[in-house]
């Protein structure tokens, strides 16, 4: 009898830790923010062909985290100079993931429905290898994604590398981009080398992620 | 008077605007003071794109003319459509300061933009710095000496600005000025010198008798502004109305709360280190506005360098020194130690009961039972481990006993003590067990191999109970190990939560390897019964407490709600065992059994609306909880006393948390105590961790500790703090006094 009881408390208790973990998910404080050089946040959210990416799944690789509005004059500038096509394609080359991610809330700037996604990203030459849709804007408030563009770096372990601007040049103008130093690369090819990101975390500019209201 | 003022400039920058745009003889009217060459809205009318969507800009002169030699000032005027805003010079979390590309004659020179105090715009989570409906951008032009009266000079430039409502433009004009040079002082411009007034009364003011610093700590800027005595009679000695504005984007997080608040005469505010910064600056600079009038003119506005000074790290238990041998053994004892935590002993000792019954069956048995539960224990802390990792890695501020934060689960593990408590008075004797319902194989005598299954079973799951149970306690040795562990890589920590597993279950472990011992053990008999029985009263005095923590945290409301939830759950019992037992017959017990999961169920329910219903979060904060009386612990009140080198005593405490609870009452709400506190001139404040707070669990990340209680000790002046052991006595107390503070003359 006594054995049927400790079991029933035992279950109970069982239960318990499994409340334990949603009760503390729920009861959300706010967030700090990614930490450079801890685990990067993570997601799980459906690109524009329905299919799911988690970042779990490319553990082992070198993930660019891109955040994406194409209503935004800024990334205008990068889409329109073909600038962003070319790092995407430079760096698919040597095997980066680079996942863009659009975290309009639907209505807003940079809001499309799936096939108006694909068919914008058909006219780009969007060469990300996937473009992740990020309506609630769970993922980007996750990784503090203030503004579009904003880059996000993460190494084979899954360790953020780098959060920020994609270069020095906080401007729309076209013109801006002659001469930039482009953080991203920087990040990108020091950490590939095995060396230290020198420079981790830089102010993002832009406009501002469209969150829902 | 103020608003009048506003019209007329606003009408007064409206007649400039279309005197722009009229304009078109070639020869400008020289004193005129405003000629627009190719501006925006000339190229308007042509079929081009619309260059200064939603806004239109004016290069404006305050001067009728030019004397040779003598700097003048000249605005960039941006008007916008009422709701779209630009930006300050840090635009904040997004956005672009406007931008002026001169053209200006050899010899000149053109100064910065002199930039207004910026407003907040909010776009909820991101918060930006700018302008709405209008803003003068003022520029200093330097004239060469050599210039001919007669002469005329023109100024131009392409303005760059963004002008954004939620969706952003980028705006661009290309202005230009002309004015006569004239070796006759140069007289105001009546059009425009309104305009310029109002845009200088805007500008923050630079003020020496503004002294500031600002104390780093992580995360944490502690800004310390002295006004002078003046602002004080402003902004009143209420809660003051200030903001602070960062002038450079990546030192402050924008959007982060400030909490303003006076200490004496001294404006503190909290200022959270923005994520994207690389390195702590040495100086903090920035605008600091008060409170806006009516027509939303700041009262008033001052540039702020404030210098920073970064706090030191604490003595005790530094990251250096304490390696990670030493933290996995002191995670070792300190789990060692939490058996004998007030919450876990009724538990095992449960399960030490079960040795004396069956310590007869061979000692195969034992050890199996022995490893289960050692087992269950282990997996448990890993499980606790990898929450607390993820929960980090998203970014919550949580540290050990974070569950405990979290009514819902304060109330859950009311319902379970009292269901153990039921248990160990006997109410759930006919076998009944609420959770295996709808099993047959209770009629059934088990083989032999079930058996061992069974019991198997039971002591990985009572292992994961006596954890379960353990959280709300920190045993001492744990908190140094614990804190030091969630710096560590993950790894690390897990290693740490692995020693403090293993700490807890080798006892029980031990136990069940040495025969010898088990044997020795008492033979069961009627002692076993009372021993029970009489377990279960510290078990029903845990409830009482944790039902004081959930109405803390709910209000009296939720705490009816949880008593409520008890009562059904003691129906549910009484209902299963009384009618659900073998003794009953078959369709009676069937009906029993559903009623009693069904009241089992609306105890559950009733119990989460309980728990939903929590209070506004500063109302019933937990400030009250506890035994000591003590002030409220704040950084910029901790950061103070520190500062002016006063010694200060934190009790960092949580309703939640046993030991803290027994140390108040034991130790710090002694008079002997008190009084030491007093001789020695101590400070004591108390942070109240009962709710999630960042702010406290940043200290105690400062503190290198993640739970509570900690008891730190700043002798004063700029020494380190000193930690004092988790269980604490008078001793302890007094020693720690009389050793780093001297006393009062």
């Amino acid at each position: 009898m006594h054995r049927s009881r400790i079991r029933s408390h035992a279950t109970i208790a069982a239960a318990l830790a499994a409340v334990s973990l949603l009760v503390a998910r729920d009861a959300r404080a706010q967030a700090p923010g990614p930490t450079i050089g801890q685990p990067a946040p993570a997601f799980t959210l459906p690109d524009t062909y329905g299919a799911e990416h988690s970042l779990a799944d490319y553990r082992g690789e070198w993930v660019v985290l891109e955040w994406l509005n194409y209503g935004c004059p800024y990334v205008k500038k990068h889409y329109d100079s073909q600038n962003m096509q070319n790092l995407q394609a430079e760096y698919a080359g040597r095997g980066v993931k680079w996942l863009a991610i659009v975290s309009s809330a639907p209505g807003k700037q940079g809001y499309y429905e799936p096939d108006a996604m694909n068919e914008i990203n058909e006219e780009k030459g969007q060469n990300a290898l996937a473009v992740l849709l990020d309506p609630t804007g769970r993922v980007g408030r996750m990784y503090k994604a203030q503004t579009t563009p904003q880059m996000v770096v993460i190494d084979p372990a899954g360790t953020l590398l780098y959060n920020g601007a994609i270069d020095d040049r906080p401007s729309s103008r076209p013109t801006s981009l002659e001469g930039a130093h482009n953080y991203l690369s920087a990040a990108l090819d020091e950490a590939m080398a095995g060396r230290p990101v020198s420079v981790p975390t830089t102010k993002p500019y832009g406009c501002s992620v469209k969150y829902p209201s | 008077m103020n608003e009048t003022y506003r019209v007329v400039t606003r009408i007064v920058a409206t007649l400039t605007a279309t005197a722009v745009v009229l304009v078109t003889a070639p020869t400008p009217l020289p004193g005129q003071g405003v000629v627009g060459e190719q501006d925006a809205r000339g190229e308007r009318s042509s079929a081009g794109p619309d260059l200064s969507p939603h806004s239109a800009a004016a290069l404006l002169a305050e001067n009728r003319s030019v004397g040779p030699g003598s700097s003048f000032t000249v605005g960039l005027h941006l008007t916008l459509e009422p709701g779209w805003h630009t930006y300050w010079k840090n635009p904040g979390d997004s956005g672009e300061p406007a931008s002026i590309t001169w053209r200006v004659p050899a010899g000149f020179s053109a100064g910065e933009i002199q930039w207004p105090a910026p407003q907040l715009i909010f776009f909820p989570p991101l918060v930006s710095y700018g302008y709405f409906d209008e803003v003068l951008l003022l520029v200093e032009i330097t004239p060469p000496p050599g210039l001919v009266d007669g002469d005329t000079v023109r100024l131009a430039g392409r303005a760059d600005w963004l002008v954004c409502i939620e969706d952003c433009f980028p705006a661009e004009a290309e202005l230009a000025i002309t004015l006569p040079v004239s070796d006759a002082a140069p007289g105001l411009d009546p059009m425009t010198a309104p305009l310029f007034e109002t845009g200088r009364a805007e500008l923050p003011v630079v003020d020496s008798t503004w002294s500031s610093f600002a104390r780093f700590k992580q995360p944490w800027y502690g800004l310390k502004i002295d006004p002078p005595d003046s602002l004080i009679r402003v902004v009143g000695s209420d809660l003051p109305d200030v903001h602070f504005f960062a002038s450079e984007g990546n030192v402050i997080e924008h959007a982060a709360e400030q909490r303003p608040d006076w200490d004496g005469e001294t404006l503190v505010i909290r200022l959270a280190r923005s994520g994207f910064s690389f390195a702590i600056p040495d100086t903090v600079r920035g605008v600091l506005v008060t409170a806006r009038d009516e027509s939303g003119a700041p009262i008033a506005a001052v540039e702020i360098n404030a210098p920073v000074i970064v706090a030191g790290n604490p003595a005790v238990a530094p990251e250096a020194s304490f390696g990670l041998g030493l933290a996995l053994l002191f995670a070792f004892f300190g789990g060692v130690l939490l058996n004998l935590m007030p919450c876990v002993f009724p538990v095992l000792s449960l399960k030490v009961f079960g040795f004396v019954e069956h310590s007869g069956q061979g000692s195969g048995g034992a050890a199996r039972q022995g490893a289960a539960f050692g087992v269950g224990v282990l997996a448990s802390f890993w499980v606790l481990g990898a929450v607390l990792l993820a929960l980090r890695a998203a970014g919550e501020s949580v540290g050990w006993g974070f569950q405990l934060q979290s009514p819902l689960f304060v109330g859950v593990m009311a319902v379970l003590f009292f269901l153990l408590a039921l248990a160990l008075l006997g109410a759930l004797e006919f076998g009944v067990s609420l959770t295996r319902f709808g099993e047959s194989e209770l009629v059934k005598v088990p083989s032999r191999t079930r058996f061992a299954r069974h019991t198997t079973t039971r002591s990985f799951a009572s292992g994961v109970l006596a954890t379960v149970v353990a959280t709300p306690c920190t045993a001492p040795f744990m908190g140094a190990a614990l804190g030091w562990a969630l710096l560590r890589p993950p790894a690390e920590t897990m290693l740490v939560f692995t020693a403090l597993g293993a700490g807890m279950a080798v006892p029980y472990v031990g136990l069940s390897l040495s025969p010898g011992l088990v044997d020795r053990l008492p033979s069961p008999g009627r002692w076993m019964e009372t021993l029970k029985q009489a377990l279960a009263f510290p078990l029903l005095a845990t409830v009482v407490w944790l039902a004081w923590v959930f109405g803390l945290q709910t209000g009296v409301d939720g705490l009816a709600g949880l008593l409520g939830a008890l009562l059904l759950t003691g129906l549910a019992v009484w209902v299963g065992a009384r009618w659900g037992g073998f003794a009953s017959t078959p369709p009676g017990r069937t009906i029993a059994r559903v009623s009693a999961i069904t009241i089992g169920v609306a105890a559950l329910i009733v119990l989460v609306r309980a728990a939903v219903t929590a209070p506004e979060p500063e109302s019933a904060s937990g400030s009250e909880s506890g035994a000591t009386a003590w002030p409220a612990w704040s950084p910029p009140a901790a950061a103070e006393i520190r500062s002016s080198g006063r010694p200060l005593f934190i009790d960092f405490t949580a309703a939640w948390c046993l030991s803290c609870q027994v140390n108040e009452r034991v130790v710090l709400n002694k008079a002997t105590v008190r009084d030491a506190f007093r001789d020695h001139g101590v400070t004591t404040l108390k942070a109240d961790w009962t709710r999630r707070d960042p702010a406290i669990t940043g200290a105690l990340a400062e503190l290198e500790r993640s739970s509570v209680p900690v008891y730190a000790l700043y002798p004063g002046g700029a020494v380190d703090p000193v930690l004092l052991p988790s269980v604490l006595t008078k001793d302890i107390v007094l020693e720690a006094l009389e050793t780093y503070v001297p006393l009062q003359e």
